[in-house]
């Protein structure tokens, strides 16, 4: 029996659990996958958070104050990350223009180089995904007034990978620069361009930027701010931010069940009692006193479309569903996007049409909630956090 | 009452293969549909976070190797099959990904289809190296006839240079110490009581029960005793060979419990068979171990493993054989700790517990993480009071079986576990911990030998809080 079982393990479902955890609950997180924190690149988006709050039924709206305090709870969270309340960074993009947002990892704050006049780009040998030529023009393009080189670096000890014709995935170079040999060649390319006349400032793809001391030492011994980057996925600094989260649940003697559904939830008088899960063999049957939905969206799976309606998975809980309008515009407003669980002040979900609360111990999370968009609104993890952290306070 | 007769491998006392359909038909379905591949997203979490990928350039990966070529293979395209060969089938690819792709049962059936074992394996040699580490039964066999000779033999420079070289089996690699031969003698409780960390020479052959004074209790056809309070123990070669006193100890710990330990001669579970390309003879042993299991599942009797390995077998692809008693293998098998939770939380199990003042650092499995249940040894051992154990969470051991005993692949090995080892020693060094627990034989032998710690099963801190001899 657990205090809190919570369904799916993304953004809202570790903080969730992480904040029951630190509050003396016994937790078990319940996930089919890993979430999509390896897609998101490791920044954090708040979004307008004053003019969303306005917005009726927007999550900010009932979250209150917990969107500030789950800022900075993040914060002291995870101490790679930067951010002021109110306030955008800028981090640069795979392709090399400039994005604004509020939480992100200190390796990744552009703010250097627009105080820059001569920027070099590191160029890590095979690097996948990354084009050099593309990035080269559009930092040009973002700092007209600076100079922007690119400089090859050539690791040896990918001999191999060139070898098998396969350029090398940004996962394997973040986790090689940590090793003892990529400590050293990191820093023997990095002195080496700093030595150079014309370089004030890095850009380094592919750069760890979370957990990971060995290179935050060699980078702190350089006169040269040196900028990391984001990726396309599976990123290796969203899946840090991931490991790192999943390391804390633990740490704190939460349990992570990782690679399994949770089928349905036995529903007892308004109550959920038993969450059933598909083992290999056999279902398991989970009891607890409160649950945490944080099953996420279409991409998580918490919600699915068929030709004729939107389904939630877990619980077949009734969802808004915005009526569809949109489609023309492929770039506009997406409905669909809207669509997703509402719930009362304390998260708990209810009946679109008649406001009834449904379930009285489950608490709805994330990006399964109704009445916003990440995409158009900018605020996928500020939600995602904020939701979260106030499920993890009513567990 | 059963007798053990797995020597010959085609003499034992299996069933003819049943005509008769039965078990899960699931696997019909998959082979015949290419069910999954649509809902791979293409997303690339799978090879991200596959540790043969991450280590070895030249392995296209789960995604690459499942789901899309996959298709290549639907249209009858083949890939390289030597690639196939290093997918360590450790299952990481399925439990990470979002979209619940069953990458590996892809890969291991394009591997069955382009015979990939004897791709990987053209020269005799290797097919003989792939047979013997196939067979964790004949190497343990050879072993426990005469186990100090064995060890002495297969610990010398020249033995092993000689393996590598006439069979391709590393000359570093951690083989793994033989001991005698795993026994239960019939009415044994009082034996298996005592010192058992000695290898006890028990060596009566055939199925084993250690009711106290109940001669026939083992006997599934025997009506006394209540089913309820039985269950059947699948040992598992690596205790069957290697590890007898752990195997004495989840006996002792499950009687402690008041249960009556039933074990019939099993063989050999099947993973490494299938592992090494040998997949029908892992299903003739399938077959043999459903055999010996049937009168037990009629009666509700539970499977108990204290190997991951042998326990996601007999979970995952005992259910796929087509006889009848496959129906019910999946339901009724349970992992050591997840049977013991059960009990928990029914209230049933036993929680007289003497401190036990150790730090510990456990090393989940990959295939525990597959079967879906957590880390209920984990749970268990929090409730015992003393115990301190934090969970290492540093990726895979590399070892996977007998991959790591391969020449050609035991660097690769010690690669893919580089990172556990490091956080192993880094804590014993700043002495967070002073032992490795974790369920699995092969990850226990990698451990040590990456990292020099003292790797254990968990079961020996139970016994040792039940004041049954203990591991620390
Ligand atoms: C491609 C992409 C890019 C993004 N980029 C950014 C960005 O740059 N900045 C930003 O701030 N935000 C971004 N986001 C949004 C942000 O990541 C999400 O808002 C947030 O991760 C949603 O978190 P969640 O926990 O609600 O859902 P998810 O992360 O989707 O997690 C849901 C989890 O639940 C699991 N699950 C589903 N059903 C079940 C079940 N039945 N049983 C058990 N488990 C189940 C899923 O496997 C999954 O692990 C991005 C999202 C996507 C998809
Ligand atoms: S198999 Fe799963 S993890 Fe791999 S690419 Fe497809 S959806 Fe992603
Ligand atoms: S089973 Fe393991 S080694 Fe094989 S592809 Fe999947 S993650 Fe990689």
């Amino acid at each position: 029996m657990w205090d809190g079982l919570v369904i799916g393990g993304g953004l809202a479902g570790l903080i969730a659990g992480i904040r029951a955890l630190e509050r003396g609950k016994k937790i078990l997180i319940v996930s089919e996958g890993v979430g999509s924190l390896a897609f998101a690149g490791g920044v954090l988006d708040f979004g307008r958070v004053r003019e969303l709050r306005r917005l009726e039924k927007h999550p900010y709206a009932y979250v209150g104050e917990m969107a500030e305090r789950a800022f900075s709870y993040f914060l002291q969270l995870n101490p790679a990350y930067t951010g002021t309340w109110g306030r955008r960074g800028s981090v640069l993009t795979p392709l090399g223009t400039l994005r604004e947002t509020e939480l992100l990892p200190r390796r990744l704050d552009a703010s250097p180089l627009f105080k820059a006049n001569k920027i070099v780009v590191a160029v890590p040998g095979g690097l996948k995904d990354f084009f050099p030529e593309i990035v080269k023009a559009n930092l040009q393009k973002e700092f007209p007034s600076g100079n922007v080189r690119l400089k090859k670096l050539s690791v040896e000890e990918f001999a191999d990978w060139r070898a098998a014709g396969k350029s090398i995935p940004g996962t394997v170079y973040a986790e090689f620069w940590g090793t003892e040999r990529g400590n050293t060649a990191l820093k023997r390319h990095i002195c080496e361009i700093a030595g150079e006349a014309d370089s004030e400032a890095i850009v380094f793809p592919g750069l760890p930027a979370i957990g990971c001391p060995e290179v935050d030492e060699v980078l702190a011994g350089i006169s040269l701010p040196v900028v990391g980057m984001t990726s396309f996925p599976p990123s290796a600094i969203g899946l840090a931010l991931y490991e790192s989260l999943t390391r804390r649940v633990k740490a704190l003697g939460g349990e992570l069940l990782i690679g399994v559904g949770v089928e349905r939830v036995e529903v007892e008088s308004a109550r959920a009692r038993r969450a059933i899960v598909r083992s290999k063999g056999k279902e398991t049957a989970l009891t607890a006193e409160t649950f945490v939905l944080a099953t996420g969206g279409f991409l998580g799976r918490g919600l699915v479309a068929t030709p004729d309606d939107v389904r939630e998975t877990v619980f077949g809980l009734p969802l808004h569903v915005p009526p569809l309008r949109g489609g023309k515009d492929f770039l506009g407003e997406q409905p669909y996007a809207r669509a997703g669980i509402e719930v009362d002040r304390h998260l708990r979900p209810c009946d679109p049409a008649t406001g009834e609360v449904l379930l009285e111990n489950v608490f709805a999370a994330g990006r399964i909630l109704a009445h916003w968009d990440p995409w158009l609104e900018h605020c996928g993890g500020g939600v995602s956090l904020s939701s979260g952290l106030l499920a993890g306070e009513l567990l | 009452m059963y007798t053990q007769t797995q020597w010959g491998e085609e003499g034992g006392p299996g069933p003819k293969p049943a005509a008769e359909p039965g078990g899960d038909d699931s696997h019909r379905q998959e082979c015949g549909d290419p069910a999954g591949l649509d809902a791979c997203v293409k997303c690339g979490i799978c090879t991200a976070h596959c540790p043969v990928a991450r280590a070895y350039a030249p392995f296209p990966g789960p995604k690459n190797l499942g789901p899309d070529a996959e298709r290549l293979r639907l249209e009858g395209v083949a890939l390289d099959p030597g690639c196939l060969a290093y997918c360590t089938n450790c299952k990481t690819c399925e439990v990470v990904c979002p979209s619940g792709v069953r990458i590996t049962d892809m890969i291991l059936r394009a591997r069955r289809q382009q015979g990939s074992a004897q791709a990987e394996s053209a020269k005799s040699r290797l097919r003989i190296r792939d047979h013997v580490l196939g067979r964790a039964e004949y190497l343990g066999r050879l072993g426990t006839v005469w186990p100090e000779f064995t060890n002495t033999v297969l610990a010398t420079k020249l033995t092993r240079r000689l393996l590598q070289k006439a069979l391709g089996i590393s000359a570093e690699a951690p083989l793994p110490k033989y001991k005698k031969r795993f026994r239960l003698e019939k009415g044994s409780a009082a034996e298996l009581t005592s010192e058992s960390g000695q290898n006890g020479g028990k060596s009566v052959e055939g199925t084993g029960s250690s009711s106290m004074g109940r001669g026939a209790a083992g006997d599934p056809s025997a009506g006394n005793g209540s089913a309820s309070k039985q269950v059947v123990y699948f040992p598992g070669c690596f205790v069957n060979y290697n590890d007898e006193a752990t195997g004495l100890a989840v006996i002792r710990v499950l009687e402690h419990n008041g249960f009556e330990v039933i074990v019939p001669g099993f063989h050999c579970c099947g993973v490494p068979l299938t592992a090494n390309g040998r997949f029908r003879e892992a299903e003739g042993n399938a077959r043999r171990n459903l055999a010996l299991m049937e009168p037990y599942l009629e009666r509700g009797i539970p499977i108990i493993t204290s190997c991951t390995s042998c326990g996601l077998a007999l979970k995952e692809d005992y259910p796929r054989i087509r006889v009848p008693a496959a129906k019910r293998i999946g339901a009724q098998t349970y992992d050591l700790f997840e049977f013991l939770w059960l009990l928990h939380e029914r209230g049933e199990l036993k929680e007289d517990f003497l401190e036990v003042r150790v730090p510990l650092a456990y090393h989940a499995p990959c295939h525990l993480k597959a079967q879906g249940i957590g880390t209920p040894s984990l749970r268990i051992l929090r409730l015992i009071p003393g115990v301190k154990a934090e969970e290492l969470d540093a990726g895979c051991c590399g070892l996977s079986g007998s991959f790591g005993f391969k020449a050609e692949k035991y660097e690769l090995s010690l690669q893919i576990g580089h990172a556990l080892f490091q956080r192993v020693r880094q804590g014993m060094r700043e002495g967070k911990f002073k032992a490795v627990i974790t369920e699995c034989g092969g990850c226990q032998v990698q451990i040590a030998q990456g990292s020099g710690a003292r790797s254990l099963h968990p079961v020996w801190i139970l016994a040792q809080a039940y004041g049954l001899g203990g591991g620390t």
